[in-house]
């Protein structure tokens, strides 16, 4: 008996600590595909409905940009920054990175064509969802 | 002009923004102008010889705007040896400057690319990340001097996809002399190819073929066919890279293969072991050769490579060891 009730408590936290997350952008980009999303943040696409699209990102330090690239670039960052090492020899840079989801959200609402990443509960209407995901 | 454009290179370097990681290159002032560049070091044990060298002294310079972009880059090659054999000793430099890259990029759509310029033959995997400090031995396999192109000077149009899984499909066009043929493992003034590269999650396969014409000779075989395939799978700490190429001219084969495979297995997030097995015929010089290479790769931060490694040549004479030290900045 107890068993089963302690079991029904902690996944009802499971589940309330389950977050909702987005890729967003200011209504400028249409939805897009979780292998577009990779290829946009690689920079290996880097036009979008003939604009010129900019990812950013959050600090490598943030919880967010984990899961961000546990979901869409499957790639450690220790990988992820040879990578840019090896982009540079081809003229490509790593995304803009900022330390929070409140800059994030602020430049977004201010460049047309930029995307990031940011959890759900803080989308305003300014802002349109590109992409939904959740732990 | 090359020294000119290295001194306006340098130049920009003192207006670069404080903030700097080795390997990320510098961004002028607030300008989507970047610079950077690498250099190795090299020494080779070979039959009772030792040679050090300074190779690839490069500057490189990119940058974009909208849909456009740009690279450029300068090098100076083997800019200093110094040999010791049993008997004598002797050294040489070559301070001449060369052009390796100078193309513009336009983004048509997020499907249609075009490049115009000198720039590295998209064929292949090795090819197109050529230089020391990114490659995981200093030593490069024979297929990538002998079978095509290294450099293209001309037009390359690509179409790619990332609807599910990538799929790259481009055409390089030359039809003109190289922007700089002292530069380039043949010197062409012909290139006709195309390519197509398909990319799942850790597995990637490509498809090349084309058509050059030597400029440098008037050899009845100068004009050359090659076919290249090549194949990649990668995880966090393994790799395995392989390359199989043929060569051909009116209808005579030139080289019927020249492969290799190579794994690498970085076994501490700094060290790596590589092992590379190749493979290959030359018809033209009658040689064959098969070999082996063990390698060893310590990296304290990626920009920085110490590397070793020995090869075992079925051509004995060729057994040799070599160590490097390369660096991008």
């Amino acid at each position: 008996m107890y068993p089963k009730i302690l079991f029904s408590i902690l996944l009802s936290m499971q589940l309330l600590q389950a977050g909702e997350y987005a890729i967003i952008s200011n209504k400028s980009i249409r939805t897009l595909s979780k292998s577009q999303i990779k290829a946009i943040y690689l920079k290996k696409l880097t036009i979008i409905d003939d604009k010129k699209i900019i990812p950013i990102n959050l600090d490598s330090r943030n919880i967010l940009r984990e899961k961000f690239n546990k979901e869409f670039l499957h790639i450690s960052l220790t990988k992820l920054k040879t990578y840019w090492i090896k982009q540079h020899y081809l003229g490509h840079r790593p995304p803009l990175s900022f330390k929070s989801q409140k800059s994030v959200k602020k430049f977004i609402e201010q460049v047309d064509a930029s995307i990031g990443y940011i959890e759900l509960k803080n989308i305003n209407k300014n802002l349109s969802i590109v992409y939904k995901w959740s732990d | 002009m090359y020294k000119i454009l290295i001194i306006l290179l340098l130049g920009f370097y003192l207006h670069a923004q404080d903030k700097y990681e080795l390997g990320n290159g510098v961004q002028i002032s607030s300008y989507p102008i970047y610079l950077g560049g690498y250099f190795s070091v090299d020494y080779r044990n070979m039959n009772n010889e030792n040679r050090y060298r300074l190779d690839d002294v490069a500057l490189l310079s990119y940058g974009n705007y909208d849909k456009f972009s740009y690279m450029a880059e300068v090098e100076y090659k083997q800019l200093y040896i110094k040999t010791y054999t049993q008997d004598t000793s002797f050294s040489s430099s070559d301070t001449n400057l060369y052009l390796e890259r100078l193309y513009a990029d336009y983004n048509y759509n997020e499907n249609y690319m075009f490049r115009v310029g000198k720039y590295n033959s998209p064929i292949g995997f090795w090819n197109l990340l050529p230089i020391n400090v990114l490659r995981d031995t200093t030593s490069f396999p024979y297929i990538i001097k002998n079978i095509f192109p290294d450099f293209t000077t001309g037009l390359n149009l690509s179409y790619t996809s990332f609807e599910n899984d990538e799929i790259k499909i481009n055409v390089m066009l030359q039809h003109n002399e190289d922007l700089d043929d002292n530069y380039n493992n043949y010197k062409i003034d012909a290139h006709y190819g195309f390519g197509i590269l398909y990319e799942k999650e850790q597995y990637s396969l490509k498809l090349n073929a084309g058509y050059f014409n030597r400029a440098d000779t008037q050899d009845i075989l100068k004009n050359r066919n090659y076919i290249l395939l090549s194949g990649k799978y990668e995880t966090e700490k393994f790799q395995l890279m392989s390359e199989l190429g043929y060569q051909s001219s009116k209808n005579k084969t030139t080289t019927p293969y020249s492969s290799y495979i190579q794994g690498s297995y970085r076994f501490r997030p700094k060290h790596l072991g590589v092992l590379r097995v190749e493979s290959y015929k030359n018809r033209l010089t009658n040689i064959k050769d098969s070999l082996a290479i063990f390698g060893y790769t310590y990296r304290p931060i990626y920009p920085i490579s110490f590397k070793s490694e020995y090869q075992f040549h079925s051509i004995k004479r060729e057994n040799k060891a070599l160590i490097s030290l390369s660096v991008m900045f």
